[in-house]
């Protein structure tokens, strides 16, 4: 409890740092939104479109001229943030003690390893699904002049379980890499390299209908805001596959950190 | 510059350099080769797309983009490369001064008979060069994967050469960008928080710049100053957004160092 309680307060800068890109983020975002706002002529343009045509580029998702389409577009940007923070505060809640040499110390504790590494992992978590009730708060308040319709509401908050599947998963891969690299600069290096690899995966993987298959390997294609719009559902295959990731991680991060020569 | 700083840092930073390298020639190779399987299928892609309102492309930023062009392809790989060098950059900027503090040899080093500004000098040299090595490689990799995969089409080679000469100048932005910042905060603990921040920060504003239509906040990234599509559809530079980029590298690089002759250094005992 007091490794928990300390975590979250040394972790509370970063988290308000983060929270003010949110809201940045979301601000502009909406301001912008009422140029394009019921933007007849636009409108006008998509209604000329047949509907087989925009479901294959699943652009009747992102009709932008209604809120939940720009919404849904938006979404790709908070999920990527949202794990950027995620991945960045999962190694580094594990490797800064050998960073600051304050390892020796916690490691006296009269507690154990693994002890440790879950006080860790829950603070870091909690920093998470703050980060996350910023986003929603934020987008709630500044979605409120524009007057939307119940169905927009049910989709804000259908979409924050998504969102925070990616945060864990992304989380639970921070973990694992801090408690299984030797040196502490490698895991901050190896954590980019994987965030920057499977967001690179999802844009590639929209390239061509035969690299489909390759959104298995990335996060940030498990969830799709079309399905999630149109049907208000995930797909239940991502979730599974989703929820074996964060095992595994969590898994190999307690494994292996129980037994690890520390970098002093 | 003291040739022994120089030769340290350089060595210091080559496993990072050669990692980034490979990884980005990798991935020129990777996007480039998937072009032969696509080129067939673009031209018609292209026709619907031209059916598309503009703010729908621009949202998926595949405005102004012809993918049944090699160049049009590669402006693709160009901005993921792009992506990469920025926290490559950012990451040898951030840590370039704050490394010393960190690991408490800042001491060691300071006490050296050689002025700060030529510490200053020899690392920035030595981090300059170690990203000299990156351009090279993706010039390299660029010129010769675009040359094998292009399915003999013609390409504007023009834009292309634009393209790859940006590369320099974005990667000093961040160089120095981070340089900057790291002797403006007291201190960095993590390098990589921080370079993730510049450079997604950047990356994640022109995405959303350019899905909102014009906006203002865009002029402070350099991923809209060379924006690859709008080099290969115009063959040019957007020289006012240049000119914002070489301004702000000039103001960091002198900035760094007026504060790091300044610097209040913590001893390490």
């Amino acid at each position: 409890m007091n490794v928990f309680a300390r975590e979250l307060r040394a972790n509370l800068r970063s988290l308000l740092i983060w929270g003010g890109i949110v809201i940045l983020f979301i601000t502009t975002g909406f301001a912008k939104f009422s140029a394009y706002y019921g933007n007849p002529e636009l409108l006008a343009v998509l209604d000329g479109l047949p509907p087989a045509l925009l479901a294959a580029f699943s652009m009747d998702a992102v009709n932008l001229t209604t809120l939940s389409g720009f919404y849904a577009a938006m979404l790709t940007f908070f999920g990527l943030l949202l794990s950027i923070a995620a991945v960045m505060w999962g190694s580094d809640t594990i490797s800064k003690e050998e960073r600051d040499r304050t390892v020796e110390f916690s490691l006296t504790l009269p507690i154990t390893r693994s002890r440790l590494v879950t006080a860790k992992a829950l603070a870091a978590m909690v920093n998470c699904v703050v980060l996350l009730l910023i986003t929603w708060v934020a987008t709630l308040v500044n979605v409120a002049r524009y007057q939307p319709d119940s169905a927009f509401y049910r989709f804000l908050s259908l979409s924050v379980l998504p969102l925070m599947i990616m945060q864990m998963i992304f989380l639970a891969i921070g973990v694992f890499l801090g408690c299984t690299m030797k040196h502490y600069k490698q895991a901050s290096s190896v954590a980019v390299s994987l965030l920057l690899g499977t967001y690179f995966l999802s844009i590639v993987s929209d390239l061509n209908k035969n690299l489909e298959f390759l959104k298995y390997f990335t996060p940030f294609k498990y969830f799709d805001s079309a399905l999630l719009l149109n049907e208000s559902r995930i797909d239940i295959t991502f979730v599974g596959i989703s929820a074996v990731i964060i095992a595994a991680c969590l898994a190999a991060a307690y494994v292996s950190y129980a037994k690890r020569d520390l970098y002093i | 510059m003291t040739m022994n700083i120089f030769r340290h840092e350089f060595r210091m930073n080559l496993r990072s350099v050669i990692t980034w390298s490979l990884s980005l020639a990798v991935l020129i190779f990777a996007i480039l080769s998937l072009y032969s399987s696509f080129a067939g299928n673009a031209e018609l892609l292209n026709e619907v797309m031209k059916e598309f309102p503009k703010e729908l492309l621009i949202a998926f930023g595949m405005d102004g983009m012809d993918l049944s062009s090699v160049l049009g392809f590669y402006g693709i790989a160009f901005l993921l490369c792009q992506i990469c060098l920025a926290i490559q950059a950012a990451n040898y900027g951030f840590s370039i001064l704050s490394v010393e503090e960190r690991e408490l040899t800042a001491d060691f080093l300071l006490a050296k008979p050689v002025g700060r500004a030529k510490i200053l000098t020899s690392k920035l040299l030595a981090a300059v060069s170690g990203l000299a090595i990156t351009n090279v490689t993706v010039w390299m990799s660029s010129l010769v994967w675009v040359n094998v995969f292009r399915d003999g089409k013609p390409y504007d080679s023009k834009s292309l050469l634009l393209l790859l000469a940006s590369i320099i100048v974005f990667q000093l932005f961040f160089l120095s960008v981070g340089m900057l910042i790291s002797l403006l905060v007291k201190r960095v603990r993590s390098v990589t928080s921080f370079s993730m921040a510049l450079a997604f920060g950047m990356y994640v504003l022109n995405g959303f710049g350019g899905m909102l239509g014009e906006d203002k906040l865009e002029v402070i990234t350099p991923f809209k100053h060379f924006d690859p599509n709008y080099i290969i559809s115009n063959a040019a530079y957007d020289l006012p957004l240049v000119l914002i980029s070489v301004t702000c590298i000039v103001i960091s690089v002198a900035g760094s160092y007026l504060l790091y002759t300044k610097r209040d250094i913590p001893a390490a005992v």
